[in-house]
């Protein structure tokens, strides 16, 4: 694939930014959730796309291994924040029987 | 042929992300995340990287989306006609406008930033072992990363003892019950 680094950048960018939409619109926990791992996977994206950068660009010699490794802890971190998250949503759905945010303003009143 | 395949998968992946964002059903958000991280793959197999792209469908697609959809069918959310009604008009909200111009905001800038770092162009053919070589990898993580490794895992067993306290159906309210 010859395709310049960067459009794997904007393509990176775009993901976070749809993801950020979505984290501040919706309001049901579960799809927030997902929307937090959009821009996970943002994030992984533009790590893998800085790590094709320095490996691809003239002179290097060796891939350079910084960005898969960060990668594959974000990808560790983004399974661990789903299951804390998820068993925070079934502990909420256990005392309130629902899953919207907007029942659930108990710091703010 | 490899650059259109990923021209396509980028535009699969970007409708496949405004699926998850504007579907009112969460099991259909769920379906589109999982053809988001399906195409994120293919692109990293593209791009060159062979084990982050196993990982990304092992990990994501196998076990994070499954715990996605576990938790949609135990809650009972993905029933026809069981949408949220907060989520479906979520547009119409009063600080809704404010919340995309704030998204559109950061699209601007990434893509500003992206311009001002000047052209990337590929001048290396990519070598046939990939960019994730999994020798120099493990070198990596068991080597230079050691400790951030050894922190995860430590992460890892606090996060299992969390979700079973957190899980678990009220087991303090019974024991005080008995007391």
């Amino acid at each position: 694939m010859s395709v310049p680094s960067e459009h794997l950048f904007i393509l990176a960018v775009v993901l976070f930014a749809i993801g950020a939409a979505g984290f501040f619109l919706r309001r049901n926990v579960i799809v927030v959730l997902m929307c937090v791992e959009l821009m996970l996977n943002a994030a992984n994206l533009s790590f893998l796309a800085a790590s094709r950068m320095h490996s691809l660009a003239a002179g290097a010699t060796k891939p350079s291994l910084e960005g898969p490794t960060f990668a594959i802890f974000v990808i560790v971190v983004a399974a661990i924040e789903a299951a804390v998250g998820l068993a925070l949503v079934i502990a909420l759905y256990r005392t309130r029987q629902t899953v919207s945010l907007d029942a659930v303003t108990d710091l703010k009143d | 042929m490899a650059d259109a395949l990923f021209y396509v998968m980028a535009i699969a992946a970007v409708l496949a992300a405004l699926g998850v964002v504007l579907a009112k059903n969460p099991m259909q958000c769920v379906l589109s995340l999982l053809a988001c991280f399906f195409a994120l793959a293919i692109i990293y197999l593209l791009a060159g990287f062979q084990f982050l792209a196993a990982a990304q469908i092992l990990v994501y697609a196998g076990a994070i989306m499954v715990l996605f959809l576990f938790v949609i069918m135990l809650l009972n959310l993905g029933a026809p006609g069981a949408e949220d009604p907060t989520d479906t008009r979520m547009f119409s909200r009063a600080n809704s406008a404010l919340m995309v111009v704030v998204a559109a905001a950061l699209l601007f800038v990434g893509a500003l930033a992206v311009r001002r770092a000047g052209p990337m162009p590929v001048t290396r053919e990519l070598p046939a072992e990939g960019l994730d070589p999994i020798p120099g990898l493990a070198g990596e993580m068991f080597g230079r990363y050691l400790l951030p490794f050894e922190a995860i895992s430590v992460l890892l067993l606090a996060t299992a003892v969390a979700v079973v306290v957190l899980a678990k159906r009220d087991g303090r309210a019974k024991s005080g019950g008995n007391a």
